[in-house]
């Protein structure tokens, strides 16, 4: 077998701190990531379901070639919305609160020029 | 457009990387992210400057901000935009990891497959003395590790084959299985606006793997297609892919600025996305060769995400996080271009420059947010092309 080679894994340049303490930008980026391996895990159960259901044995080598067609796929993609919904449950509470908050700054006249145009 | 059965997944031509289903998974769970963030988490933005942002700015300077530079310092502190764009820089970051670890894995395996050729009649030139421009040298652009141009092992083909997965990740297959919106968004406006042009050659600049290049061999059969890039292992990449795909393009590793080409060589010269990743004199320069290798005639059209003039100052804002959160030093200042000024300072006539819009070629309706903003790449559903006719 040929050489292992090792890319590059930090871009050049330098990285923006997003947060007042460096340890926050870590934490999120290590919480992202353990987010990513979840869903990951979450699809290899279900490929082991799916094997078994149709009736092949889930070996690692069957599990680890499964490809999902598009089906699967979609239905991963709506399971993945779902799940990224709970993960980030704090951050679509702000968001609703901001909402909130920046229809309230609206001037009245604002207001009832939407409910004039039927909105 | 090569046929293709399912338009939901990327194409699979001879060298595009094999995933095991875990590394397949880690690469949907990243799209996934960046179209949760795009879709769901970023309008949150718009309602943080209405409801705290702006009446902060507007009461301590006294007048409400106008400018997206205004805005961009409206917003510099607010939490959920900090938030929200940490999050988006790390969609990023995961995005390369998770292209890497199948790249990493089988590159002797890639390495071998692009030597092998095939069908088509393309080939390909490297120089290995040429200077990569100081451009790409300064930071890895919009956070690729190595950028375009390094070489991890003889005959490399790494980046090429990350940038080819991970774009199909980033623009969350709203491109097409064959990433190849751009180019055949840019030929459907040619096809329009100038339907008797006939190019006998076409010249692709900074094509990297091919992606959009490919598309001038269907649209144009008659003409040689010509594609040209500073990186090695992208082209290397890109020639394998065409060949393993029956079409045939003659790359060749030149930097746009000053291209080996004779004079008037080409009628058709165009570039997609290239022109945000150069700079304001490299740009310069690169209209200035156009304009040598043009024939009498020719067009140049170059396709990028739409000028900020065009915008609401507030979504100018957005699409301008790439600047400074993504790597992209000449993002924003590529986003004052205007077609008639360079045109002018170029050489050309400025009466023939133009700058247009075109409807994305691909249809991915559902999936577009219908706005242009950071971390949502080809989500618009337009591209903006400019350029000129000699
Ligand atoms: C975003 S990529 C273009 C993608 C490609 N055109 C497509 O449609 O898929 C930008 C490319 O431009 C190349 N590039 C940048 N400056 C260049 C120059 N001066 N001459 C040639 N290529 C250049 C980079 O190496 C990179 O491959």
């Amino acid at each position: 077998m040929a050489e292992h080679v090792t890319l590059q894994k930090k871009a050049r340049g330098e990285r923006p701190q997003y947060f007042a303490d460096p340890a926050i930008d870590k934490t999120l980026a290590i919480t992202l990531a353990l987010a990513g391996e979840v869903a990951v895990l979450r699809d290899r159960i279900d490929t082991i379901e799916r094997l078994a259901e149709a009736g092949v044995a889930p070996t690692r080598a069957a599990v680890d070639a499964y490809k999902p067609d598009s089906a699967v796929r979609a239905e991963r993609d709506a399971w993945r919305d779902t799940y990224l919904d709970t993960v980030l449950r704090i951050i679509h509470q702000e968001r609703e609160e901001l909402e909130q908050r920046a229809a309230d700054t609206k001037p009245y006249a604002a207001v009832i020029e939407e409910v004039v145009a039927g909105g | 457009m090569t046929a293709t059965q399912d338009l939901t997944t990327q194409f699979r031509h001879g060298v595009l990387p094999q995933t095991t289903s875990d590394e397949f998974s880690r690469q949907e769970f990243v799209k996934s992210l960046k179209f949760h963030l795009a879709s769901k988490v970023s309008l949150g933005n718009h309602d943080a400057y209405e409801a705290r942002a702006k009446p902060a700015y507007t009461k301590a300077t006294g007048a409400e901000p106008q400018t997206y530079a205004e805005i961009r310092k409206a917003m510099s502190e607010d939490p959920y935009f900090a938030f929200w764009s940490a999050m988006q820089r790390n969609s990023q970051e995961m995005m390369w990891k998770s292209v890497q670890i199948p790249v990493e894995r089988q590159l002797p395996d890639l390495i071998a497959a692009a030597g092998k050729g095939a069908a088509a009649e393309g080939t390909l030139r490297l120089n290995p003395d040429l200077e990569i421009p100081k451009y790409h040298r300064g930071v890895d652009i919009h956070c690729m590790p190595g950028g375009y141009h390094t070489e991890f092992t003889a005959d490399d083909v790494a980046n090429g084959a990350v940038y080819d997965t991970a774009v199909y990740i980033y623009a969350m297959g709203r491109m097409g299985p064959l990433n190849s919106d751009i180019g055949d968004t840019t030929i459907a406006w040619i096809k329009e606006n100038h339907p008797d042009f006939k190019p006998r050659r076409i010249l692709d600049m900074g094509c990297t793997v091919g992606h959009s290049t490919l598309s001038y061999c269907d649209a144009f059969p008659d003409a040689e297609v010509y594609g040209i890039d500073v990186g090695a292992p992208v082209l290397r990449y890109a020639h394998a892919r065409a060949q393993s795909m029956g079409k045939p393009v003659h790359f060749s590793q030149q930097n746009a600025e000053s291209t080996d080409f004779e004079d008037g060589f080409f009628d058709l010269i165009v570039s997609h996305i290239l022109v945000h990743e150069t700079s304001n004199a490299a740009m310069r320069r690169i209209m200035k060769e156009c304009n040598r290798l043009l024939t009498p005639g020719g067009l140049v059209v170059h396709a990028e995400t739409p000028p900020y003039r065009d915008l609401p100052a507030y979504d100018a804002f957005m699409l301008d996080w790439d600047t400074r959160n993504n790597n992209e030093p000449y993002w924003g200042a590529s986003h004052e271009l205007v077609a008639t000024e360079i045109a002018a300072e170029t050489g050309f006539d400025p009466a023939k420059a133009f700058e247009a819009y075109q409807p994305s070629a691909f249809e991915a309706t559902e999936r577009r947010t219908k706005v242009f903003q950071g971390g949502d790449f080809g989500g618009g559903g337009a591209w903006w092309l400019w350029g000129v006719q000699k």
